[in-house]
C-alpha cells in the first residue's frame, strides 16, 4: 500500500481521454469501465469470457492493469464500446488504482462467492469509489464463481442487500460456465446515462 | 566430501545425491570481512588466515563441525599448461565439478535423460519446510527476509512455515553485525552460505553447487534488483514505520518472476556477464526497427525496447538516458514470466533499479506474437493512450518492413554455430592436428570417451561467448552438440562463471588470458579492454589450435558484427576495429 512512490496526481486527467473523443453520440457510446476486487476473484476471467469467449482455468496473475475493449449492440440499436481496465488485485497496486478508475463511467467490483474475505475487500472498493470516483459512476457488484455452490461462503442475499444499500446493480456470474457474463455487461449498458439524447 | 557417506536412502527424492542430512546445516568457519574487504573468499589459504573473527557452531542434531574439509587438489585431472597466474588458486574446483556432474546431471549414465521436460515456471515444493529432508537436500536455496527475521521469499517451501529458519538466518547476521562486522560467507562442509544485506532487506543463498562466491553474490544482487523492480526501494519506508512489517503480501503473485530469474542463472549468460544480447538480424532490418523506435522515443517516451524472448531487436533511449543491461535483464524477465502480458496490452508501474531505484516508471507492454514484444517506458502515469498510439505506429511500420517475419525467421535459424566457423585461410595445419587429436582420443582413459563423441566446431570448439565491452553486448554461439541438454548447458555456464569471476577477481586480477584444461573442457578466456572471449573446447583439444581458433572466432564476430550487435546504441561503436588489432595478439600472450 504505502509503497507507491509516485501516487498519481489527482488533478490530472488520468487514463481517461474518452471525453476528448469528439462529440458525444447517443447511438454509439464509448465508456471506460474498470474492474476492481481482490486478487484471484476472477476479474480477468470475466473480461476474457466477455471479450474473447474464452476461459483459462490456469491462474494468470494480472500485472498492473490490462486494457481490452469490446463493443456490444443493444436492442434499441445503440452500440456500446466498453474500454475495459482489468486491474491487478494485488495489494501493491492498490495505491495505483485511482490511475485506472479516475474518469471511469462504470466500475465493476468483483468478489468470489467462496471467499468472505474477498467480499470484505469488495466493500472496501465500494467505499473507495464513493469517496474518490466520479459522482455519477455506475457501479456493479459481481459475485463470481457462482458455479462453486458447494463452497459458497457469501450468501447471495448478502450481496443483494449490500448492493441495494449502496445503489449498485448486483449479479452473480460464472466466468467458467459463462453464466450471466453477457447479462452483466448488457445490464450495465442499459443503465448508462445517455448523453445528449433528447428524451433520456 | 559429500560422496563419502550415504546414510540416507535416496528413495524418490528429486536429488539423487545421498548425503548426510546433518552435515547440511552444520556450519563450520565463518569468514568475516570488513566492508572494504576484497574477495579472497575462494582462496582457502587466505580464508583460514582470516578467521580471527571467531567461529560460530550452528550444528543441528549432529554437532560435528567441519572446518574447511577440503579435498586435495592433487586428485584433479587438471593438466598443467599454465597460461595465467590465477589458475593455481582455483584448481581444487575441478574436483567438485566432476562430483557435481555425477550427482546433478546424470551425465555419466547417458546424455539424454536430462533433456526431457522443459522448465515450467512457478514455485515448486510449497509443501516443504526446513524440517523436510527433501527441502534440506536441495542444492541451491535463495531467501529474502526482513531485518526482523520475517520471511519474504524462499525459492523452495512455504515462506510462512520457514519463519523459524528465517529467524535463524537473521540471528546470524545480527550476531555478526553486533560485533561491528558483516558476514559475507559461511562455509559448512560443501555448502556455502552467502549473505547480502540491503538496508532492512536481507538476502541469503545456501548452495552446494561450488559456484564462486562472487557469482552467488551477483545472483543475490539480481534477486534484490528484481524485488526493487516490482516495489521500488521506497519499500524501505515501510520498515522505518514498522520494523516488523510483513512484506509478503506486497510481493503477492510474483513467485513466477523470482523462480524464472533463478532459473535463468543456469541458462542466461547475461546474468553474470552484465551485458545484453541481440537477435541476429540483417543490418537494414534492425535499422528499420530502430528508426521507428527513435521516432516514438522523440515523442516523449523514455525508453523504447523491441525484444524477442530475452534478445534485443532494437532499443532507443530518449536523449541521454541509457539503460543498464541488468535493468534490461530484470525487465524482460518480469515481462516474460508474467503471463498476463501476453493476454492483452498492459500498463504497469515498474522500477528500473539501476536507472532510479526510488521511482516508478510506467511500462506499456504489448506482444506482437508469441515471442516478440514491445516495451515503452515513460515517467508519466497517464500516458497510456499516447503509448498505445505509438505502439500502433510501430506495429504498422514493423509489418510493412517485414521486421516481424524476419524476426521469426531468425528465431528459427538461430545464431552463430561453432560448426559454421569459417575455415582458416591457411588450412594446412588443421588436418594433421585433427589426426593427432584423434590419436589422443583413443589413447585416453575410457572415462572421458563418452563426453568427447560430439562433433562441435573446428579444433574441438564447443561453444564461445564474445562480450563487447563498449557495446555492453555479448554474443554466444548456439548451444549445440556435444552440449546437448539443459544440464550440460548449465554446467558449461557454471564453468564460464568460474572463469569470469577468476578473471575479474579483485586483488589478484585483472588477467588477460587464461587457459585451463579439466575433465570436461578446455576453457580459454581472453580479456582485452575492448572485449572478452570465453571459449570451451573438447577436453583433449590442442592448445595451439585452440588459440588459433579463438582468433578466428574474433575475426568471425567482426565479420558479422552488423548482424549480431546493435550498433550505434552507444557512442563508442568503433570498438571492433580495436578488436581486430587485438585478435592478432592473442598468440603472443599465451
Amino acid at each position: 500500500m504505502g509503497c507507491a512512490s509516485s501516487i498519481p496526481d489527482k488533478s490530472a486527467g488520468g487514463l481517461n481521454n474518452l471525453d476528448n473523443g469528439g462529440a458525444p453520440d447517443a447511438k454509439n457510446l464509448r465508456v471506460k469501465l474498470v474492474l476492481l476486487g481482490d486478487s484471484g476473484v476472477g476479474k480477468s476471467c470475466i473480461v476474457l469470457r466477455f471479450v474473447r469467449g474464452q476461459f483459462d482455468p490456469t491462474s494468470k496473475v494480472t500485472v498492473g492493469a490490462s486494457f481490452l475493449s469490446q463493443t456490444i449492440a443493444l436492442q434499441d440499436s445503440t452500440t456500446v464500446k466498453f474500454e475495459i481496465w482489468d486491474t491487478a488485485g494485488q495489494e501493491r497496486y492498490a495505491a495505483l488504482a485511482p490511475l485506472y478508475y479516475r474518469g471511469a463511467a462504470v466500475a465493476v467490483i468483483v468478489y468470489d462467492i467462496t471467499s468472505s474475505e474477498s467480499f470484505t475487500k469488495a466493500q472496501y472498493w465500494v467505499k473507495e469509489l464513493q469517496k474518490h470516483g466520479s459522482p455519477d459512476i455506475v457501479m456493479a457488484l459481481v459475485g463470481n464463481k457462482a458455479d462453486l455452490q458447494d463452497s459458497r461462503e457469501v450468501p447471495a442475499q448478502d450481496g443483494i442487500d449490500y448492493a441495494e444499500k449502496n445503489g449498485m446493480f448486483f449479479i452473480e456470474t460464472s466466468a467458467k460456465t459463462a453464466d450471466n457474463i453477457n447479462q452483466l455487461f448488457e445490464e450495465i449498458a442499459k443503465r448508462l446515462p445517455r448523453p445528449s439524447a433528447p428524451d433520456s | 566430501m559429500s560422496s563419502s557417506s550415504s546414510s540416507i536412502s535416496s528413495d524418490d527424492e528429486p536429488n539423487s545425491n545421498p548425503k548426510p542430512v546433518d552435515d547440511e546445516l552444520s556450519l563450520a568457519s565463518v569468514t568475516l570481512n570488513e566492508s572494504n574487504g576484497n574477495g579472497s573468499i575462494n582462496v582457502n589459504e587466505n580464508e583460514n588466515n582470516r578467521q580471527d573473527g571467531g567461529e560460530i557452531a550452528w550444528g543441528r542434531k549432529n554437532s560435528e563441525v567441519e572446518v574447511e574439509a577440503l579435498s586435495s587438489p592433487s586428485s584433479s585431472g587438471y593438466a598443467g599448461e599454465r597460461g595465467s597466474s590465477s589458475e593455481t588458486t582455483n584448481s581444487r574446483i575441478e574436483d567438485d565439478e566432476i562430483q557435481q556432474v555425477n550427482n546433478d546431471d546424470g551425465f555419466v549414465d547417458g546424455v539424454n535423460h536430462s533433456r526431457a521436460s522443459p522448465w515450467v515456471p512457478g514455485k515448486r515444493h510449497v509443501d516443504e519446510d526446513d524440517a523436510s529432508i527433501s527441502w534440506r537436500k536441495r542444492k541451491k536455496h535463495f531467501f529474502i527476509l526482513s531485518h526482523s527475521g520475517k520471511p519474504i521469499y524462499s525459492r523452495y517451501g512455504d515462506e510462512h512455515k520457514l519463519a523459524g529458519f528465517s529467524a535463524t538466518l537473521q540471528a546470524i547476521i545480527s550476531f555478526v553485525e553486533n560485533g561491528g562486522d558483516r558476514v559475507k560467507l559461511v562455509r559448512a562442509g560443501n555448502h556455502q552460505v552467502v549473505f547480502l544485506v540491503k538496508g532492512p532487506i536481507y538476502l541469503v543463498c545456501i548452495s552446494c553447487t561450488e559456484e564462486p562466491y562472487e557469482s552467488l553474490k551477483g545472483q543475490l544482487e539480481l534477486i534484490y534488483g528484481q524485488m526493487i523492480l516490482i516495489l521500488t526501494k521506497s519499500v524501505n519506508r515501510c520498515f522505518e514505520k514498522n520494523p516488523k512489517f510483513d512484506m509478503t503480501p506486497l510481493l503477492g503473485g510474483t513467485d513466477v518472476v523470482f523462480s524464472s530469474l533463478i532459473h535463468s542463472f543456469s541458462w542466461n549468460p547475461a546474468t553474470f556477464l552484465h551485458a545484453y544480447t541481440c537477435l541476429p538480424l540483417a543490418y537494414a532490418t534492425r535499422q528499420a526497427a530502430g528508426a521507428i523506435l527513435q521516432d516514438v522515443a522523440d515523442s516523449g517516451v523514455l525508453f523504447a525496447l523491441l525484444m524477442c524472448k530475452n534478445k534485443v531487436i532494437s532499443l532507443v533511449g530518449a536523449q541521454k538516458a541509457s539503460l543498464h543491461p541488468d535493468d534490461m535483464l530484470l525487465l524482460s524477465n518480469f515481462v516474460m514470466s508474467s503471463e498476463s502480458f501476453r493476454t492483452s496490452e498492459c500498463f504497469s508501474p515498474i522500477c528500473l533499479p539501476r536507472y532510479n531505484p526510488m521511482a516508478f516508471l510506467y511500462a506499456y507492454v504489448h506482444y506482437f506474437d508469441d515471442d516478440t514484444y514491445l516495451m515503452l517506458l515513460t515517467t508519466s502515469s497517464d500516458a497510456f493512450y499516447h503509448l498505445k498510439d505509438c505502439r500502433i505506429r510501430v506495429e504498422t511500420v514493423l509489418l510493412k518492413s517485414n521486421v516481424l517475419s524476419e524476426v521469426q525467421r531468425s528465431l528459427l535459424e538461430g545464431g552463430m554455430r561453432v560448426e559454421d566457423l569459417p575455415l582458416d585461410p591457411l588450412p594446412r595445419s588443421s588436418i594433421s592436428h585433427r589426426m593427432s587429436q584423434q590419436r589422443l582420443l583413443t589413447d585416453s582413459p575410457e572415462r572421458f570417451r563418452e563426453s568427447s563423441v560430439g562433433i562441435g566446431g573446428p579444433a574441438g570448439l564447443w561453444n564461445f561467448i564474445y562480450r563487447s565491452i563498449y557495446l555492453d553486448q555479448y554474443v554466444s554461439s548456439e548451444i549445440s552438440s556435444p552440449i546437448n541438454s539443459h544440464q550440460q548447458q548449465k554446467r558449461l555456464y557454471r564453468a564460464y562463471q568460474k572463469l569470469y569471476s577468476s578473471m575479474h577477481e579483485k586483488g589478484i586480477g585483472p588477467h588477460r588470458t587464461q587457459f585451463r584444461r579439466d575433465e570436461n573442457y578446455v576453457l580459454l578466456c581472453w580479456v582485452t579492454p575492448d572485449f572478452e572471449l570465453y571459449a570451451a573446447f573438447d577436453p583433449l583439444a590442442d592448445k595451439a589450435l585452440a588459440i588459433k581458433t579463438c582468433n578466428r572466432v574474433c575475426q568471425w564476430v567482426k565479420d558479422v558484427e552488423n548482424e549480431i550487435f546493435l550498433q550505434g546504441a552507444s557512442p563508442f561503436s568503433c570498438a571492433t576495429d580495436k578488436a581486430e588489432f587485438a585478435a592478432l595478439m592473442l598468440e603472443s600472450y599465451l
